[in-house]
């Protein structure tokens, strides 16, 4: 039996469109951007969510984050032994604009976690020691965010998150903002770290086949609701744009966004 | 090939100094031979530094700069500490923020100098009407320095805080605190200028000592020496404050990216 890290259950979230510019509480029209969503994730699995813009992932990973508060329904984690009603940092985040402290250092941003659980400085070197070699920053360690490129400070980003030892990693689209070459190598780096370390990984994108890429499982988003919910059955090595399996996997997804 | 010469930014402001006095002393020889005003009204440096030695001889220097120095320092941290605290307060809680911001406005609308003969009728001529102006006078523009640093925060930050386990006093001291200092230093800067302003002012109405004194005075008795050297003694421990925290903000902003570099 599959250990259930991540239950969701019947999660609304609505907001107040006052687009409209109407003044009277009962002309605001109620735009639900999480519509009585379900969804269990198996612990140690990694997750896509993929969709449009708009399409309520992001305020998915803020729900499950604890940033925001459901309207109904609840999130529950490790089998429900836990429910979500704040930020917590065994639900470790990745942000799209990286979110280092910009009056830190490479070295103070990936320790933070540890030194904010209050553990021991040699331990906390330790770790940081250990992350900073993993992503291959040590030359930096005593930079500030301003002084590295932007797929550095994401680097240091995702090393900060696991450096803090979440068995959860929430990541909202961590690499739309750099280039086609740095996000094939962040992508690769990235399932490197989560292969020695195995948190449950729930990854936000917009790209096909980055989902494709990286996922057990891609979970396409619309309109609030899950559209689709498709294991990859593909070993990781073999997920390349050339391998028709791969394409197909993608093309499939493709027909789910494009139909709306 | 021309060689890239060293600028040397340093080198060129005391140059800079140096150059004034010298041009001033220079003037003042000319106008004793040429009389375009009463040389009595015009000393150079060399008089003023012979006036300064008077000073130091008969033990009034010490006392004038000593008595301006505690009052503004009791002035000033006064002020900037209120403003602190009631500056976030007033950033947290908007209902507070909405009491307070438009009293605030009149009162800011208003020259804090024109308190002082009211302050003085208030407090009496000592030394808590002089405090209180200077404070006055500091604490309301440091307000709204205070209200934008701890407004500056971006919530991206403190999320991400919030997700590696940070509790709310650590969010305070090791986000929210940097990240207003910034706006904190800077009006700290500029409301120095203001404390020295009133400092003058309170010391130029009603005071037995002081470098305010000192010019009043002076002109009393024609002693425009004496003027000079007290507006010399306000410069230099303006500007030795001023540079206090500028060190203050080389320590603590170093993560700061100067942007003056950008293009060569």
């Amino acid at each position: 039996m599959a250990y259930t890290k991540i239950e969701i259950r019947h999660l609304s979230k609505h907001y107040e469109d006052f687009a409209t510019g109407s003044k009277k509480a009962q002309d605001i029209p109620r735009k639900n951007v999480i519509d009585n969503l379900n969804l269990k994730i198996n612990a140690r699995e990694f997750i896509c969510v993929l969709g449009h813009s708009g399409c309520g992932k992001s305020t998915l990973l803020n729900l499950i984050a604890g940033y925001i508060k459901p309207d109904e329904g609840e999130i529950l984690i490790n089998e429900g032994k836990e429910k979500v009603t704040g930020p917590s940092p065994n639900r470790g985040v990745v942000f799209q604009e990286h979110a280092l402290f910009p009056w830190y250092t490479v070295e103070q941003n990936i320790g933070f976690g540890p030194k904010m659980a209050h553990k021991n400085k040699e331990t906390i070197q330790q770790i940081v020691d250990e992350y900073i070699t993993m992503i291959g920053l040590e030359e930096y360690r005593k930079c500030y965010p301003d002084q590295l490129s932007g797929g550095m400070k994401q680097r240091v980003g995702i090393a900060r998150a696991f450096a803090n030892e979440a068995d959860i990693l929430l990541m909202d689209e961590p690499f739309s903002a750099l280039d086609e070459f740095t996000r094939a190598n962040m992508q690769k780096e990235l399932l490197k770290i989560w292969g020695r370390n195995k948190a449950t990984v729930v990854f936000i994108t917009h790209s096909i086949e980055e989902a494709v890429l990286l996922a057990d499982r891609v979970i396409v988003m619309g309109e609030g609701k899950v559209v689709t919910d498709t294991g990859i059955e593909m070993p990781r090595e073999e997920r390349e744009l050339n391998n028709p399996k791969f394409m197909d996997y993608v093309n499939y997804f493709k027909g789910y966004i494009q139909d709306k | 090939m021309k060689r890239k010469r060293r600028y040397n930014s340093t080198a060129v402001r005391i140059g800079s100094i140096i150059a004034f006095v010298v041009i001033w002393q220079l003037f003042s020889f000319y106008n004793e031979k040429a009389e375009l005003m009463n040389p009595v009204f015009l000393p150079g440096p060399i008089d003023v530094f012979r006036t300064m030695l008077e000073y130091l001889e008969d033990g009034t220097l010490f006392k004038h700069v000593s008595a301006s120095l505690i009052r503004i320092f009791k002035g000033y941290f006064l002020g900037i500490s209120i403003a602190i605290l009631l500056g976030y307060f007033m950033a947290k809680i908007r209902i507070l923020n909405d009491v307070l911001d438009p009293v605030l406005g009149i009162f800011g609308s208003i020259p804090p100098y024109a308190f002082c003969p009211l302050f003085i009728i208030w407090f009496g001529i000592g030394e808590v009407s002089k405090v209180f102006l200077i404070t006055y006078t500091t604490l309301l523009p440091m307000i709204g320095y205070v209200v934008q640093g701890v407004r500056s925060v971006d919530p991206l930050l403190i999320r991400s805080a919030k997700s590696l386990g940070g509790s709310e006093l650590q969010v305070f001291f090791r986000v929210l605190v940097p990240s207003a200092l910034p706006f904190v230093l800077n009006g700290m800067k500029v409301c120095l200028g203001l404390t020295f302003s009133a400092l003058i002012v309170a010391e130029m109405m009603g005071a037995s000592t002081g470098l305010g004194y000192i010019i009043v005075n002076a002109r009393n008795w024609f002693l425009v020496s004496d003027m000079f050297l007290s507006l010399v003694l306000i410069a230099l421990i303006y500007t030795i404050i001023k540079q206090i925290i500028c060190l203050l903000e080389a320590k603590f902003l170093k993560w700061k990216k100067s942007g003056m570099d950008a293009i060569e």
